[in-house]
């Protein structure tokens, strides 16, 4: 018999502990699968709200604009520009936009806000939050309406509604101050109140007009990519490209500094929970293995009389470690499947607690609790469960080969 | 002249209990030839199981040397004894000391796995074996599902299916009736008898020590006497 066959038959001479280690496994990987999906699911969803309300996974811009924002700092030549961003592979989307400060005045009050000039033919709902939270009216017609889209809040303070005028006033491209009149089009409802009671869309050629600019010139471009995860990578190759040296290209986490610090802050913390229970999940397995090798001393040391080696005796048990682990991922892989299934596509709805949506970082996320796994993932908690319950093993597996045959055989 | 296989020379091995120092082998100089059917007897405590302890390399000495086939046991690393148990030392336990998840045909296969011996040579050696120790048919058996008798036959065949230079045998009828000893020792005497196999028991019992050609007495740690039986 081999000491794999050997090893497997071991493992079985107490089933219920064996079922009851691997069952720890199995419910390490549900965890990891959740911790891990959750994070997954919840920072892609905030990464990609957040791209999607002005500024892109990547962002173009004029040099220094990200750091101080500014009318006079104007990105050129955008017709070229947004032809070749549109050729790479990693592009989902891409749109020229215009941002800026400005006071929104109505019969009634005057009130700070942003502006997002944005040109109605290319922008869909799947890149820009704002046409996806449309609760009345629409996006204007064209890129030269004279129609403005506000958050409900905004429009609220003002006391507008559907058709109303409202005076923008802003600074144009020589940092004069410059005033427009346009009309109330369209009201969207974020549910998050910072922006619902900030944010306003304009057409993007009349926010040209208004500022001086000329037909190709914006202040940015928003890079909207297929899978938020490539934009760093991305970033660096645009970079690095003669067609793009004369501007800044910048990632979300550049452009959105304080939802990536939240990110990061979650993250952590999420990774010390997911560390907390893979040292768990180790000190069940570390348990039955030194418990499985202490109630065999005396046959290890049979076995050694016989000639088995220290070394093939550590092989034993971490075998034993081995077929312990390939159990539980087998156990966990198929508890996991249906809970990941039912949580990736329904998920658990937490609208009671948190009402119908929550911001964090800025970023207005919704309330049903789902998660999402990257390949990635998945193969960063087989293969770290894996070594982990080898890990476990070693130490039993080391002690069994290095008591002296005499001493396991006085064992009884 | 007959071949000499074991040799001790002024061995010695002193336990620390706390901090009382037991003298369990004292100086004992003494060889087994080939073919030897020998008995070390004597009281509980007197040093026997020490001795075959040293003589498998299970045990290291306090002092002296041990030669195994010429070859000097403490110039062996743990790897080097492991190897020399597997091809020249059968044991045979008191306990029999089965392994409980193989089978009769697997126990008595284990130190051929362990030698890399190929599966059809293999199944030859073992089947033989445990004809000649009477468990034909009964290879599939596992531990618990055999007596007593029928397990220490099955330790015997693990000992002596490799063709050791030596048999060590710990107290190999304690655990076995009257009946069931006479019946294991027919079956050494034959092996020894028939095969040259040479064994070195252990033992009290008196069913042994009537059996074996020579008798070591062993009294705290020391020889007290070394007879061949006329």
């Amino acid at each position: 018999m081999n000491l794999n066959t050997l090893a497997w038959r071991n493992l079985w001479r107490h089933k219920r502990r064996t079922l009851i280690t691997a069952s720890s496994i199995a419910f390490g990987v549900l965890l990891a699968v959740t911790f891990t999906g959750a994070g997954d699911y919840f920072y892609t969803r905030m990464i990609d709200a957040g791209a999607n309300m002005g500024m892109g996974h990547i962002t173009l811009a004029a040099p220094d604009f990200n750091r101080a924002p500014s009318s006079k700092k104007v990105l050129k030549d955008t017709d070229s520009l947004l032809a070749q961003v549109e050729q790479i592979p990693e592009v989902k989307d891409v749109m020229a936009r215009i941002q800026g400060q400005a006071m929104f005045a109505s019969a009634h009050k005057s009130i700070g806000g942003m502006f997002f000039g944005v040109d109605p033919e290319q922008e869909n709902p799947e890149s820009n939050l704002f046409i996806k939270a449309m609760i009345e009216g629409g996006m204007p017609k064209s890129a030269s309406d004279k129609t403005i889209v506000l958050g409900v809040d905004l429009a609220r303070k003002l006391k507008l509604t559907m058709g109303k005028k409202v005076v923008y006033t802003t600074t144009d491209i020589n940092g004069d101050i410059v005033s427009a009149i346009a009309r109330v089009g369209g009201l969207f409802q974020t549910g998050s109140n910072e922006i619902d009671s900030a944010v306003a869309l304009l057409p993007i050629q009349s926010v040209q007009q208004v500022l001086g600019y000329q037909q190709n010139e914006v202040s940015v471009l928003a890079v909207i990519l297929h899978d938020q995860r490539h934009s760093h990578q991305l970033r660096d190759r645009m970079q690095a490209m003669s067609q793009f040296s004369h501007i800044e290209v910048l990632n979300w986490q550049q452009t959105q500094p304080d939802l990536a610090g939240m990110i990061a802050v979650d993250k952590s913390s999420n990774y010390i929970s997911q560390l907390l229970i893979a040292l768990l999940v180790a000190a069940g397995i570390l348990n039955t293995m030194l418990m499985s090798v202490l109630e065999r001393k005396r046959e290890f040391g049979v076995m050694m009389a016989l000639g088995m080696s220290p070394r093939n005796l550590f092989l034993l048990v971490m075998l034993e470690s081995f077929w312990l682990a390939v159990l539980g991922l087998i156990i966990g892989t198929i508890v996991t499947i249906p809970w990941y299934l039912f949580m990736s596509q329904t998920g658990i709805d937490l609208s009671a607690a948190y009402g119908d949506g929550f911001s964090f970082g800025g970023v207005l996320l919704d309330t049903v609790f789902k998660i999402r796994l990257f390949k990635e993932s998945i193969i960063a908690i087989l293969v770290g469960l894996f070594t982990l319950a080898l890990c476990a093993g070693a130490y039993p597996a080391w002690r069994a080969g290095q008591t002296p045959p005499v001493e396991s055989l006085k064992t009884i | 002249m007959e071949q000499t296989i074991v040799e001790l020379q002024n061995l010695s091995k002193i336990y620390q209990q706390g901090e009382l120092e037991v003298k369990a082998v004292d100086n004992v100089s003494l060889t087994i030839k080939k073919g030897d059917f020998a008995a070390l007897c004597g009281p509980s405590g007197s040093g026997k199981t020490s001795i075959l302890n040293l003589i498998g390399g299970l045990d290291n000495p306090t002092s002296g040397d041990v030669f195994l086939d010429n070859i000097e046991l403490s110039s062996l690393t743990n790897s080097d004894l492991a190897e020399l148990r597997k091809n020249r030392i059968g044991f045979v336990f008191q306990a029999y000391n089965l392994i409980p998840v193989m089978t009769a045909y697997e126990n008595a296969a284990f130190v051929l796995e362990l030698q890399g011996i190929d599966k059809a040579q293999q199944h030859q050696q073992v089947m033989q074996t445990l004809k000649e120790v009477g468990l034909a048919g009964l290879e599939h058996r596992r531990p618990d599902e055999m007596s007593g008798g029928q397990q220490q036959r099955v330790a015997i065949a693990r000992a002596i299916v490799t063709r050791p230079t030596i048999v060590l045998a710990d107290e190999p009828t304690a655990n076995v009736d009257s009946h069931t000893a006479e019946a294991l020792l027919d079956l050494m005497q034959n092996l020894n008898q028939q095969q040259g196999i040479t064994f070195l028991f252990s033992t009290h019992d008196q069913h042994v020590i009537d059996r074996a050609k020579r008798i070591i007495k062993m009294h705290d740690g020391k020889i007290a006497a070394d007879d061949y039986r006329a």
